[in-house]
């Protein structure tokens, strides 16, 4: 049986000091409430609860 | 009393057909159950579950949707347990296959890393965490991280956005 299912590397959840969370390899993200289901290379991910773009890093954890 | 009875470190419930299970040290505060059925498990309430909140296919229904064995369940009447489905994976007799430690497998399937509206990242598959200054890395299989920035186990989810009352804006 044939597999033409792209070979990704295993996911590596990466926490920053006082930063976001990193995610890169072979992941889904889903978010109901947005309607978010997607695959991308590399995600930042709020963790700080003051983005204004969740579940998406927009940098305002440094202010 | 007799619906509320200590069983190790958790805690076990009955409407007199079915028993819930409760292990706290098991929670990663997905929080699929308050969300699906407030009536029955309300973590404001103590005892935080009410058999009687809701009818038994209802909680049965809710109790299989928690991603660890937190909250499993059972049929009062054992005869019941011989035949149950195996596709009702939070049964206290079926051992979750993700749950189990994984053994070959030729291709991984994508993490799932799911936003719980209002609450944690909740992970699941297998993946490595780096995390801490000294970047501890460990690999895991489903853990929750903290989204509301008001955790006192930082990075992991301790139930705290339900405290601040964090909201998805």
């Amino acid at each position: 049986m044939e597999d033409n299912r792209e070979i990704k590397p295993q996911a590596i959840i990466e926490v920053q000091d006082n930063g976001p969370i990193r995610i890169t390899g072979n992941f889904l993200l889903s978010d109901s409430k947005k309607d978010i289901m997607e695959s991308p290379a590399e995600v930042w991910l709020c963790r700080c609860g003051k983005s204004g773009n969740k579940p998406y890093c927009d940098e305002s954890h440094k202010k | 009393m007799e619906n509320e009875r200590t069983f190790k470190r958790g805690r076990k419930y009955t409407n007199g057909e079915i028993t819930v299970f409760w292990k706290p040290d098991t929670c990663i505060h997905a929080s699929h159950c308050y969300r699906e059925l407030i009536d029955v498990f309300d973590p404001g309430k103590r005892p935080w579950v009410d058999m009687y909140g809701a009818g038994t296919d209802e909680i049965i229904e809710t109790v299989n949707m928690c991603p660890t064995d937190a909250l499993t369940w059972k049929w009062n009447d054992e005869e019941k347990n011989a035949d149950i489905d195996p596709a009702q994976t939070n049964h206290v007799n079926f051992r979750r296959p993700e749950l189990l430690s994984s053994t070959t497998e030729v291709y991984e399937e994508p993490v799932s890393v799911k936003v719980m509206p209002d609450g944690p990242l909740v992970l699941n598959g297998t993946f490595t965490v780096l995390y801490g200054t000294n970047k501890k890395e460990v690999r895991e299989s489903i853990i929750s991280l903290c989204r509301c920035g008001a955790s006192n186990h930082m990075p992991f989810c301790d139930g705290m956005h339900r405290k601040v009352g964090f909201i998805d804006n």
